[in-house]
């Protein structure tokens, strides 16, 4: 009987821990994919530590949205896509859901061409790694089998937390790299502000607020366990901004005195030589297609599913075709589509991750708007509605994206 | 014929044409199946809300505005009736159940329709794409529809008719449904089931707290993910839980209580009726997958003595959650099981016939402890209803009833299938992919041998690459042999049962393995230098290429002995995972057997290279 007992504390004690690594750091570290580490490499290679001082205010942001998206599913019970629904009706949803799409077809295409550059640093030409990894994500995702490998995707995509001793292992100047994450500094250089948007946009990626919501939504939370769920988004957020700075920190240290302009993923695994050596394209690759390939396996199920919520059509993969063909069809067509982009001669694929991040930035605020009106409303969220501080905070992302990317359209007019 | 999308938001002017606000919402009384338009929600001037009757003040109404019969100072404002419902604020954009199609779906429009002059009534909820392409704009509508029909596709209108809908987020609504209404509860268990399984997890514990506790019990039985079950009864407080567990069948009750965790379970269990609880521990005593575990034990157990109207005395004074009859069971002084009377001779003999005389005593009863699938197929073999299970003094326990019989066949099938690697319920073309994920599965020595390619070129290191397709010919039929060694345990394992008498013993398997392995082993490498001397010329001896690919074959028939050797362990893990209840799955089989096979013959094949010096 000891035994028994002793056995089951044990399974408890592993268990709690699989549950300690909960969606908000699972969350945090799918926000370091393919896009992610081409915003924050270029962020470092192009302007050295001088954009350090967005990592604390990105943090305070990632923050803000995770709780409020994990506070809104806890509080109603409904996905996110349901309440903009039942919220404002379908004119609006519909909007919303384009905006979703074409963000997320957006991260996805990124994500392939994060799993091509992957790839080709191991010498996999494009034309063969794209078609695998579209076949396999494909698969993976309409059978939901990729759960049983999430875990280990998730630890390769952990390469990443490396960039914490190579970043340690350059030798940076740490009073310097202080001041500038202390101290915002501005720059009209028009290159500046799109990457500040892109910034913005993979650090707040809109597919985040349908996945945080959903996972609460899946597990069946109530208005008892937002304290938790609190605590696991600040923690998660604060571990992913961590990751982030010492990426921008490596990068910035490494690149940007050498005068390397990260142009493809053989150029932002250059970063990682002082820690790794010859091998470091070899890790850095492997991080690359790890969380890509995660990534990929995810963002067609979470389009298509918010999108059936919306419009009220059979969903998940526990329907057959024939009772859920947009579902089935949108997973299929966003996989076909984005691969086959990436696929065309000539494609710049760091390119293509950064342009999704931009795109990304764009579209958040609309969803943002979204999130903070049901947010405020005391009808749907009850006593669990937003503070003022909360909302002010959402507001002021949402205003200060929008001034971004209207200061990015308007120099992009200019012909900068 | 108008729908709500193209009322809302038109203004609203009274009788002098001053314009007093735009409409907002519409009352209706739920006490119809086309229920009437009785209040007109105004949105007035500062955004201030406002209702007024429709049948008092509304004169004409059309897509672009609604005109009142009376000037704005005369109007008296009315509120929300409790049998009242606001359609664009309860149903529209909301989930509702269609009770007819028993599916979930969302309201994208509603169609009212004018049966006088002023008077409107609700027809239904509009869920189909039309509904969501007429609320975006309705010049999109037409021109979707003019277009389809030009296709050949005309595109319906999906309208579901208020009787047949039943609102999900009751709570919020509070709406009181009318009689006449067609609810939830009142479709098949089974249907139910299914719906509850479509929603989210909040509305499912909601939905569930609303339907009357016999149907919940019906319709948690039905419900197919036990953990689901154990998830919904979870959520409930425990007299509820404890009332709908005394409520349902004692065999479905015990599965779910085995389900729930140990003090979750001793709760419910405690606040039971003493005979219900009773019931369900009996049965929770027996072994997992034993008769004993599925029998029932509410059975019409009669003497021997008692005459046919008796019998049917007996049946009528049933409760009628009790589990339905087939037979009546007869025992003798002693209280042993002595004999059956079907429903039929009850009904064909006359009320004074004894049923000892008419009754059938070539009984085919079943132990608790035997295994469920036996017993499953017992009954199938004998063509039964139902299967008395009875103790050692033939003292009659319960009984397996045929649907339960055939829940144990299905769930048995299912395992047997996941273990022999076809994986579950998707062999029926279920999915698209079912195709294609069975190819797969088939061609996973390809996968493996690339594997296994990439392994042996790391290991011989960066010189000598070029030998590697020589070094690999063979490895196919080392992976394909171990996958084969797999299927040949997984057949036995189906097939034999450790408990039968008769089912060969471990070892005679494992010597049947051995043999099989080696005359294949040693007939593989026998063709494979014959083919290869043919090529090379004799003992293939001169060119490095025919050595490397004969030492290859020798190393592929060592690896398929040793996969057919280790053919027994691996029954001996199914086994004792099977014992303790785990379920195995044959992919996970398969991958390691191709893991362990892609190694040895790596191993192998290093070895020889290193050891002939080549």
């Amino acid at each position: 009987m000891a035994a028994a007992t002793d056995r089951g504390g044990r399974k408890a004690g592993r268990l709690a821990l699989l549950a300690a690594m909960g969606p908000g750091i699972l969350t945090a570290l799918a926000g370091n994919d393919a896009g992610g580490v081409a915003t924050y490499s270029t962020a470092g290679a192009t302007f050295g530590f001088g954009m350090l001082w967005t990592v604390p205010l990105m943090c305070l942001l990632l923050i803000v949205v995770q709780e409020t998206s994990a506070r809104m599913g806890c509080a109603t019970g409904k996905g996110f896509a349901s309440l903009i629904r039942e919220r404002f009706g379908i004119r609006i949803s519909a909007v919303a859901m384009l905006s979703l799409i074409v963000s997320n077809f957006a991260v996805t295409l990124s994500e392939f061409a994060g799993i091509a550059s992957g790839m080709a640093l191991f010498g996999v030409p494009t034309w063969a790694s794209v078609p695998i990894a579209a076949i396999t994500t494909w698969l993976l995702a309409v059978s939901g089998s990729y759960r049983h490998i999430e875990k280990i995707l998730l630890a390769i995509g952990l390469v990443f937390v490396t960039y914490i001793v190579a970043g340690v292992m350059a030798h940076p100047d740490w009073g310097e790299a202080l001041r500038c994450t202390l101290v915002p500094q501005a720059s009209a250089d028009p290159s500046y502000i799109s990457l500040l948007v892109a910034n913005v946009g993979t650090t707040i990626s809109p597919y985040m607020i349908f996945m945080v919501a959903s996972n609460v939504v899946e597990k069946n939370l109530d208005a008892s366990d937002i304290p938790g769920q609190r605590a696991d988004n600040v923690s998660g957020a604060i571990f992913a901004e961590i990751i982030t700075w010492f990426i921008i920190l490596t990068t910035g240290a490494v690149l940007f005195p050498a005068g390397i302009l990260v142009n493809d993923a053989a150029d932002a695994a250059q970063a990682l030589v002082p820690l790794a050596g010859r091998y470091a394209s070899a890790m850095f690759a492997a991080g690359l297609v790890g969380a890509s390939f995660l990534a990929a396996c995810v963002m067609p199920g979470i389009t298509a599913g918010a999108l059936c919520e919306a419009f009220g059509w059979e969903r998940g993969i526990n329907r057959r075709w024939q009772e859920a063909p947009v579902y089935y069809g949108t997973i299929a067509l966003i996989t076909l589509a984005s691969a086959g982009l990436v696929l065309l001669p000539g494609a710049d694929l760091f390119g293509i991750m950064m342009a999704s991040q931009v795109i990304n930035g764009v579209l958040l605020p609309v969803l943002l708007l979204c999130m903070v009106t049901i947010a405020d409303d005391r009808h749907i969220m009850g006593e669990h509605a937003n503070g003022r501080l909360w909302s002010g905070l959402t507001w002021f992302t949402i205003v200060a994206v929008i001034i971004l990317t209207v200061v990015m359209f308007v120099f992009m007019a200019l012909g900068y | 014929m108008i729908y709500l999308s193209q009322l809302v938001g038109n203004p609203v002017y009274d009788l002098n044409g001053e314009r007093i606000g735009r409409v907002n919402d519409l009352g209706i009384a739920t006490g119809e199946v086309f229920p009437r338009v009785t209040s007109l929600a105004v949105e007035g001037p500062g955004r201030t809300p406002f209702m007024i009757s429709w049948r008092k003040y509304v004169d004409s109404f059309d897509e672009s505005d609604v005109r009142l019969k009376v000037i704005a100072t005369d109007i008296r404002f009315s509120y929300l009736q409790p049998d009242e419902v606001l359609i664009a604020r309860d149903l529209l954009n909301k989930q509702i159940v269609d009770t007819r199609g028993a599916r979930v779906v969302r309201v994208n429009d509603l169609k009212l329709s004018d049966t006088s002059s002023s008077q409107l009534r609700l027809l239904g909820a509009e869920v189909g794409v039309r509904g969501i392409l007429r609320s975006l704009s309705p010049a999109l509508e037409l021109l979707v529809v003019r277009a389809s029909r030009a296709l050949g596709k005309p595109l319906p209108e999906r309208i579901i008719a208020w009787n047949y809908m039943d609102l999900l987020d009751r709570d919020l609504s509070n709406v009181k449904l009318s009689v006449s209404h067609k609810t939830l509860d009142e479709l098949h268990p089974a249907d139910i089931a299914d719906i509850i399984e479509r929603l989210d997890p909040r509305l499912r514990g909601q939905v569930f707290a609303q339907l009357d506790e016999e149907r919940a019990a019906d319709a948690i039985a039905e419900l197919e993910d036990d953990s689901m079950a154990a998830e919904l009864m979870g959520d409930m407080d425990v007299t509820a839980a404890s009332r709908l567990l005394s409520e349902m069948d004692p065999d479905d009750a015990a599965e779910l209580v085995s389900e729930l965790d140990y003090d979750k379970a001793e709760k419910l269990l405690r606040l039971m009726g003493v005979k219900e609880r009773g019931a369900i521990r009996q049965l929770l005593g027996y072994r997992e997958d034993t008769a004993g575990r599925i029998m029932t034990s509410e059975v019409v157990w009669l003497g021997e003595d008692a005459t046919v109207g008796d019998a049917k005395q007996a049946i009528r004074s049933l409760d009628e959650a009790f589990e339905s009859v087939h037979y009546v069971y007869l025992k003798d002084e002693e209280g042993r099981l002595s004999g059956v009377v079907s429903l039929r001779s009850i009904i064909s003999f006359d009320d004074d016939a004894k049923l000892g005389d008419i009754a059938y005593d070539d009984l085919v009863c079943a132990r608790p402890d035997d295994d469920q699938e036996d017993v499953a197929l017992d009954i199938a073999k004998y063509n039964l209803l139902a299967m008395p299970v009875v103790d050692d003094e033939r003292h009659l326990l319960g009984i397996v009833t045929v649907d339960d019989a055939l829940d144990v066949l299905e769930e048995e099938h299912e395992e047997d299938l996941q273990i022999a690697g076809g994986g579950r319920g998707d062999a029926d073309g279920r999915k698209g992919t079912s195709g294609l994920l069975w190819l797969l599965r088939n061609e996973l020595w390809f996968f493996a041998w690339m594997v296994g390619l990439a392994a042996l070129a790391l290991l011989v290191g960066d010189g000598r690459r070029e030998l590697v397709f020589a070094l690999g010919a063979a490895l196919p039929v080392a992976v394909i042999a171990a996958l084969d060694s797999v299927s040949y345990t997984t057949n036995f394992f189906i097939e034999n049962d450790p408990d039968d008498e008769d089912s060969p013993s471990l070892a005679g398997f494992a010597l049947k393995g051995v043999g099989l392995g080696l005359v294949f082993a040693a007939f593989e490498s026998l063709v494979a230098v014959g083919v290869l001397s043919a090529l090379f010329g004799q003992d293939a001896g001169g060119v490095k290429a025919g050595q490397l690919a004969v030492l290859s074959f020798g190393a592929a028939a060592a690896s398929v002995l040793a996969s057919f050797l280790l053919a027994p362990v691996c029954l001996s893990v199914l086994r004792s995972r099977d014992e303790k209840g785990a379920e195995t799955s044959g992919i996970a089989l398969q991958l390691l057997a191709m893991a362990i096979s892609v190694a040895l013959f790596c191993a192998i094949t290093l070895a020889l290279v290193a050891g002939l010096g080549l």
